[in-house]
């Protein structure tokens, strides 16, 4: 009966009630995509190795994100292809470049250039071509989404790269990096391009045989390569997202604008529950006089504040959901791991019961008495 | 006493009651002694500020007193915590206020159960059918979903007596129930109330300072300035003896 009073009181009023529940959709929306934004951009930070297919990537030592260019002599790869606890190793060859759209002015795009024929660290996902495409010498992809950026280019029209020719061979689906538009290509045109000697390349990149020791490949490496640095690659992933975080203000700038979200949804839910109490509170005393007990009233009160959170969390994943689906196959990168919904939701529910402490402390000082005045 | 009045359903035994403001401690009740027996239909009358309401609420157990003992069941409850004044109201006190203080957001039916569901306990069928009972009795069979905006003041404050004694309390506290009901809807109330005190174990008290209620009273106390200054008892015959 008092989680149907509390329902009942809810719908009496309505419009206080639609406030509540704007603050708590308001805490699931804006700081929902904040998170979806940050984590869209925390995928595509280290896209490169999430889907490199790698197991270690060898990098120069004073390496902290895997999207800034190292140089490591490409004999390396020879000295590690003879561990016997390794697959395959193969080099990747990366660098700044400048493509020339159609109408004359340039984009920067960052050449990622793959070793034949594995192409390794190569692109995962298509639009139109495949793989096959980087096996030509000139080939190379764009992504669909950079194609406004770029100018619109055509399918195999021959463009230009830090004034090298380049034949986009195939389109990629939703493949960008932090720094903007990745270009695929083959080791040698990535280094006509980038200028990069046949005797360096950016990164090398190890797959460990089935059933052996990443930690103990490391190791092995650490020894015969003393002046590479040797990183599992989920780690390699986390120090990328922990440096821009970290080191490029997007961690506090995010971080200022999701609590913003959060404590405006709680300023919201803190005034229209206290207004609901304030509403009640001849009821409330009135209850209080024929029998109710404080923790009584207090139920009622944490009762609406669930019902009221459970209500925006509902709006709240819905609006997501729509943003989500609106935002996809756009450049704005926005992904919600399967698990930060239930976390995003439980908070919300604790700053709405948090948000409804003023209510609380008022409707605690409600006293029987009031109800004869 | 007449002979109507059975035993004493509540005692007060020289309830104090002072008032601060934190400068200004103002008396409002002055070493009050009072017996509330069964089936008699009290009334306490007085002036504005003569301290009636106050002394209802104390008998209510909804204020506790600066001094005194309040006897229910034999048992001194006014040191009782909080909580265990709630759980004595609840079992043993109905309360019909001045305006009928039905929550807007329930139905008349919903309003009359939830005191007895409200510390948690479930509404049993036998409740709900008790509570048809009641509304059948004040002739509102017919409005148990209204809403209390759609009913009269006068059926508001039936439902009100309704959801007093569903929990069948052996004492109505009434405050000023008539006040704010025309004549017609009055003397309903007051007949109803008059009825209820008949009832055997039952006392009804009602607060006013209405003179056409006097004559419904079996009993009638007057206060004035926190003292009781007369405290009579009607004969048999109808009249009131001092």
């Amino acid at each position: 009966m008092r989680r149907f009073a509390a329902w009942r009181l809810l719908l009496h009023d309505r419009s206080t009630t639609a406030g509540s529940v704007l603050g708590v959709v308001a805490i699931i929306f804006l700081v929902g995509q904040q998170l979806a934004v940050l984590f869209g951009l925390f995928s595509l930070m280290s896209a490169l190795v999430d889907h490199s297919g790698a197991d270690i990537w060898v990098v120069t030592r004073d390496t902290r994100d895997v999207n800034s260019t190292g140089s490591l002599p490409v004999r390396y790869v020879d000295r590690l292809s003879g561990l016997p606890d390794i697959e395959w190793v193969e080099p990747l060859v990366s660098g700044g470049g400048s493509f020339k759209r159609a109408d004359g002015k340039f984009q920067p795009v960052q050449i990622i250039g793959l070793a034949r024929p594995r192409m390794a660290g190569g692109p995962w996902r298509f639009a139109a071509g495949g793989l096959n495409a980087l096996f030509d010498y000139d080939g190379g992809t764009v992504d669909k989404l950079d194609l406004k950026v770029l100018g619109y280019p055509d399918l195999s029209q021959v463009v230009e790269v830090n004034g090298r020719r380049l034949r986009i061979n195939a389109l990629t689906r939703g493949i960008r990096g932090f720094s903007g538009t990745l270009l695929f290509t083959n080791e040698d045109k990535a280094r006509e391009i980038t200028g990069t000697p046949r005797t360096r390349c950016s990164n090398i990149l190890v797959k460990v045989k089935p059933g052996r020791s990443i930690a103990g490949v490391i190791g092995q490496i650490r020894a015969i390569l003393p002046e590479a640095e040797p990183i599992a690659a989920p780690e390699l992933a986390r120090n990328t997202r922990l440096f821009y975080v970290t080191d490029t203000g997007i961690g506090s700038s995010f971080g200022f604008s999701t609590l913003i979200g959060a404590l405006v949804g709680v300023v919201i839910i803190m005034l229209t529950m206290y207004t609901t109490v304030l509403n009640h509170q001849r009821d409330y005393a009135v209850l209080r006089a024929l029998g109710a007990r404080r923790h009584d009233i207090l139920v009622i009160v944490l009762f609406q504040s669930l019902f009221v959170g459970l209500i925006g969390i509902l709006i709240g994943f819905l609006l997501m959901a729509g943003f989500l689906a609106g935002v996809r196959d756009t450049r704005l990168p926005a992904y919600m791991p399967l698990w930060l919904p239930p976390i995003h939701a439980a908070a919300t529910l604790l700053l709405c019961v948090l948000g409804s402490l003023l209510a609380i402390r008022r409707a605690n000082r409600i006293e029987p008495a009031s109800a004869f005045r | 006493m007449s002979s109507l009045a059975g035993s004493a359903v509540l005692k007060l035994d020289g309830i104090v009651r002072d008032f601060s403001d934190g400068r200004v401690t103002r008396r409002v009740l002055n070493r009050t002694t009072l017996e509330i027996m069964s089936g008699e239909f009290t009334v306490i009358a007085g002036p504005s500020g003569s301290g009636k309401t106050t002394l209802l609420t104390i008998m209510g157990l909804v204020l506790k007193p600066t001094e005194g003992k309040i006897l229910v069941g034999g048992k001194d409850v006014a040191k009782y915590s909080d909580d265990e004044l709630a759980r004595t109201r609840l079992a043993r006190i109905g309360f019909v206020f001045q305006t009928a203080g039905l929550i807007p957001a329930l139905s008349a039916l919903d309003n009359i159960l939830i005191p007895r569901a409200i510390q948690g306990a479930r509404v049993t069928r036998e409740l709900r059918s008790r509570a048809r009972e009641l509304l059948k009795r004040f002739g509102l069979e017919d409005y148990a979903g209204a809403m209390p905006q759609q009913l009269s003041t006068g059926q508001q404050q039936r439902i009100a007596i309704a959801r007093a004694l569903l929990g069948d309390p052996p004492l109505l506290l009434c405050d000023e129930p008539t006040s704010a009901l025309d004549v017609e809807s009055g003397k309903t109330v007051l007949d109803t109330l008059k009825d209820l005190s008949r009832e055997t174990s039952r006392g009804v008290v009602m607060v006013t300072h209405d003179p056409r209620v006097f004559p419904y009273a079996d009993r009638l106390i007057k206060v004035e300035n926190g003292s009781v200054v007369y405290d009579t008892r009607s004969s048999p015959q109808g009249g009131i003896q001092k």
